[in-house]
């Protein structure tokens, strides 16, 4: 009985927020690799940024805005191997490479919201049973962040998360809240505990302060009520025409999209002709074969109708089926189009807001 | 099971897609227990010239008469012929400055020699005969080529990329040569296929594998000038691997 109560004691003891030194993070990050590789925001390029595995703690970017992929890659790879296939054997799942382990390290709040909905679409009508063996071994910490000005997450209520995550840290100026939000977390924490401190009223007044800050600092912002509803209204608007123009049905946007899940499935046969592999690969509806069906119709055949279907699912089409659109706002789309095409933009204008 | 009857002809290129041909040393052997190569000269001694063939490779553009006549000669004696590379498939290099009369490159490369020698303006396969497959590529990617065997093998057409080369960039998540680094990229409307090997090098992609269908040639040149590049500087790499493109040509007849 004393152990039980013990345990509950220290469970809810842990189940909060506790303060971790900024001086201390890389002693923490190290003791993550116990949980799995650990993987974190390194710099690509001159301004780009990765999530790529972590060899050396100086190359962390902590202040890094948006990496180029989003996390989908980590439970929803650009190219997946199902399982192979021979006359002899049958079918036999590709399964090994799903257990392996990560701990991804600095998700900002609307990767973490995008994650929970690629949750709602691979938990559908057919579970995605690939997709949630990843999930599992793949731990999540988020880190809080600064807008620049391409985010919106706050106009697509994705800047604040209250679940996702194993542990969620929020920068204080020398210190991190750290939020612990599962079992998997509270172990993080518990392996390192002796760099862990209760947190003060200097630093709950603190973060406040930083929270009211935050809500300030965004430059740019979508009006959501009613979107769906005016996106109806102007379902035949001449501005998915003009778009239609200027789009090169590249595919950029839904790649870097960290809710775009589509997918195409194919074969690739061995030279014997008896043997191969059934993969699936991302798709993009922005593509000219996405509705082509058998006998050579194309449902979307203009670039315009593809451009209006990518904007009406995001933004009407999920919120019939799920609640709320499938855009969090980390403004990829936006910083990948060559042709400009800004997500904000088109909104404003459907609404007809003056620009 | 028969194995089928296949010839890999050149008309004028480079050889570059036989040698990639040749490069799949590790598969070389498997090729080999799949298919009848009958004619193949830039790797065998005895070549059939006469002979059915089930499948016939083509490299090259047709650059002289005698491409031409070769050309209908191989589709005469093929089931399914395909074009292999950027030359065969859009002209290529060559077809690069159709618009100058062939006497004058004649003369400047050959001097008075060049009068003996006959040209005509490069174009590719599909202008002379039906082309059942089109593999592009400057040269062609070797897991392009097992694919088309091993999927013709089966009865079936290949599934080759349709998609434009931001995709592959994306998915191996490089740094973009048009929108971050302000290059004359072309990746927004040349096919997929190469995954994008340039731009992971920080090279610009220069449209070897030649436009992705339906491009929208016209917003490109709009990003391209808005960046500051001329029209003659976008022009000349829409000419480099694939001037003869309808697509191409309709943007070259605006301006």
């Amino acid at each position: 009985m004393l152990f039980y109560q013990n345990l509950r004691r220290d469970l809810v003891k842990t189940m909060q927020i506790l303060k971790l030194d900024k001086k201390n993070l890389n002693e923490f990050i190290f003791s993550l690799n116990d949980f799995g590789e650990v993987h974190a925001p390194v710099k690509k390029g001159d301004k780009q940024f990765v999530f790529s595995k972590l060899t050396d703690f100086s190359k962390i970017k902590l202040e890094y805005t948006r990496t180029i992929l989003p996390p989908k890659k980590y439970f929803h790879p650009p190219t997946d191997t199902l399982f192979k296939f021979s006359q002899e054997e049958g079918y036999q799942s590709l399964t090994e490479e799903l257990r392996k382990k990560y701990v991804i390290f600095g998700l900002h709040p609307c990767d973490i919201y995008a994650i929970k909905i690629l949750d709602l679409i691979f938990a559908g009508e057919f579970v995605d049973d690939r997709y949630f063996i990843r999930r599992k071994n793949v731990a999540i910490i988020g880190l809080d962040c600064i807008p620049d000005d391409k985010c919106f997450c706050r106009s697509m209520r994705a800047d604040f998360v209250e679940d996702g995550f194993d542990l969620f840290l929020s920068d204080i100026g020398n210190s991190y809240l750290v939020r612990v939000g599962t079992g998997r977390g509270d172990d993080m924490v518990r392996k390192t505990q002796d760099l862990f401190k209760e947190v003060n009223k200097k630093d709950i007044t603190e973060y406040k302060r930083r929270s009211d800050e935050k809500k300030n600092l965004f430059k740019v912002d979508i009006e959501l009520s009613d979107l769906p509803e005016i996106m109806d209204l102007e379902y035949e608007s001449k501005v998915w025409e003009e778009i239609g123009k200027e789009c090169l049905s590249c595919g950029s946007c839904s790649m870097v999209c960290p809710t775009c899940y589509c997918y195409d499935v194919f074969d690739e046969i061995n030279l014997d002709a008896n043997h191969g592999v059934r993969k699936r690969q991302w798709d993009s509806c922005l593509f000219k074969d996405y509705a082509l069906v058998a006998g050579g119709h194309n449902f979307r055949a203009e670039r315009s109708l593809r451009v209006k279907n990518r904007f009406f699912h995001k933004q009407r089409g999920f919120v019939a089926q799920y609640g709320r659109p499938s855009c969090v706002g980390c403004g990829r789309c936006i910083e990948a189009c060559p042709a400009k095409i800004d997500i904000i933009e088109v909104i404003n204008r459907i609404r007809g807001a003056k620009l | 099971m028969v194995k089928p009857k296949i010839g890999i002809f050149g008309l004028t290129g480079c050889a570059g897609e036989q040698i990639m041909i040749l490069n799949c040393e590790d598969q070389l052997i498997d090729i080999l227990g799949a298919i009848d190569i009958r004619y193949f000269p830039t790797a065998m001694t005895k070549n059939d010239e006469e002979c059915e063939l089930d499948i016939a490779f083509v490299e090259g553009a047709v650059v002289q008469p005698k491409d031409e006549e070769l050309l209908k000669k191989i589709r005469q004696r093929s089931k399914l012929l395909i074009a292999i590379g950027t030359c065969a498939v859009w002209g290529g290099l060559p077809a690069m400055r159709n618009d100058v009369p062939r006497e004058e490159f004649l003369e400047k490369v050959y001097g008075t020699k060049g009068k003996s020698f006959k040209s005509i303006p490069a174009q590719p396969l599909k202008n002379f005969v039906k082309v059942d497959l089109s593999i592009s590529g400057c040269p062609i990617e070797k897991e392009q080529f097992l694919k088309a065997v091993a999927s013709l093998l089966h009865g079936d057409l290949p599934l080759l990329p349709s998609y434009a080369v931001c995709t592959e960039c994306k998915m191996n998540e490089y740094v973009c040569m048009l929108v971050g680094e302000n290059k004359l990229c072309l990746g927004p409307i040349t096919i997929a296929g190469c995954g994008a090997r340039c731009p992971g090098y920080n090279i610009p992609c220069h449209g070897c594998r030649g436009p992705v269908d339906e491009a929208n040639v016209a917003s490109e040149v709009k990003i391209l000038k808005e960046k500051g590049f001329t029209l003659r500087d976008i022009e000349n790499r829409l000419r480099s691997f694939a001037a003869q493109a309808e697509i191409l040509q309709e943007q070259f007849k605006k301006e």
